[in-house]
């Protein structure tokens, strides 16, 4: 558990582009609006033609450049235009999860969840959701400055 | 192809933690077939490591390549100039190629980040299941081109052992096919089943580990 109460967590949201509402003129500029008003956390949303398009090495990068999480929303199990792409990046996600547990930085800071039809702030509700998590899990290794 | 897997991280991290520069190395054969040491796998074990090592208070720089293979010798020499400016090396190739980057470097420590432990084929994608054993004594022939040694539990050479499961399975493993019971069936799909009655010369077991350290000299092919 995290002492730090000043501890703000950095949050990279992935979301694929079908899973947000359709029909209602919102865009990712709407979303980064969203992004722009979060309290306690901060949120870097980055949209994907699919959730599919995360690979294993992408997240551990973003970990290790300093995100303190990372939240990839997908659409529905049966919903994905491309029919298995959230699927594998389910199984993805899971392996990252698997391994950030054996090496102790902790499985919550990656996770997954699903659409579809979200608007701008249900998104952001996802990141919050992560922030959480990972605030139980403290700061990510990479930006403490001190060696133990 | 050969099969390999990581080792625990656990172990990798420990091995490193004494290193300041470490240059990690895949190789684009076999060990990316069965996606242990490929570049994808490079550029997710790096990550990790400097994520490990700086969760323990240490600061690590690791450097990333990836041999077409790191069994040839011609490959090999293309890491001389990052060796030379890095504390040690780990190598996620088989352990041939672990042993020739060694023995090129020799100066420089070398790890192994796989164990490597089968010849396999992939069944399916993240399925891997053994076909060769590397015996020296090839059966094949006579086994209806089904290895008892790789995949047979005991290596029996003369039939299906008590523990067959009635569906066909291994007793060891509910999964595993009995491949002996896969030699019968194909036998009499063939109508050769009484072959399998034929009695064999005795396998020579010296050809492979059995007879020590493989060396094979082909006086043609010398230079």
């Amino acid at each position: 558990m995290s002492n730090d109460p000043s501890f703000e967590p950095e949050i990279v949201l992935l979301y694929c582009q079908r899973c947000i509402q359709t029909g209602t003129g919102e865009t990712s500029a709407d979303i980064e609006v969203e992004a722009d008003h979060t309290v306690g956390f901060s949120v870097q949303p980055v949209m994907m033609p699919c959730s599919s398009k995360i690979e294993v090495p992408y997240i551990l990068r973003i970990i290790e450049r300093g995100a303190d999480a990372v939240e990839v929303v997908a659409c529905s199990a049966d919903g994905c235009r491309f029919l298995v792409g959230s699927l594998r990046a389910e199984k993805r996600i899971d392996y990252v999860r698997r391994l950030l547990d054996e090496i102790r930085v902790g499985a919550d800071r990656v996770g997954i969840s699903r659409g579809p039809g979200l608007s701008p702030k249900d998104l952001i509700d996802r990141a919050a959701k992560r922030a959480e998590k990972v605030k139980a899990l403290g700061p990510n290794p990479m930006n403490k400055g001190d060696v133990q | 192809m050969i099969f390999a897997e990581w080792k625990p991280l656990t172990e990798l991290v420990e091995k490193l933690s004494g290193y300041d520069r470490v240059l990690l190395v895949g190789c684009a054969t076999c060990v990316a077939e069965c996606a242990a040491g490929g570049e994808k796998e490079v550029e997710t074990l790096a990550p990790l490591l400097r994520l490990a090592l700086k969760e323990q208070g240490h600061d690590i720089e690791i450097q990333t390549a990836t041999l077409e293979k790191q069994c040839e010798w011609e490959f090999v020499e293309e890491l001389a100039e990052a060796v030379a400016q890095v504390d040690a090396v780990l190598s996620l190739a088989c352990g041939i190629g672990v042993q020739a980057v060694a023995e090129r470097f020799e100066e420089t420590p070398v790890y192994p980040g796989v164990n490597t432990s089968a010849l396999t084929i992939r069944e399916e994608l993240g399925v891997w299941e053994a076909r060769c054993a590397a015996c020296g004594d090839c059966v094949l022939g006579e086994t209806f081109g089904l290895c008892p040694v790789a995949r047979c539990a005991k290596s029996l050479m003369n039939g299906p052992c008590g523990g067959t499961r009635q569906d066909g399975k291994c007793e060891i493993d509910e999964n595993l096919d009995c491949v002996w019971n896969l030699i019968v069936e194909r036998a009499t799909k063939r109508g050769e089943l009484d072959a399998l009655s034929q009695v064999r010369k005795t396998k020579n077991w010296s050809n492979g580990r059995h007879g020590g350290p493989k060396r094979v000299i082909r006086e043609d092919l010398q230079q």
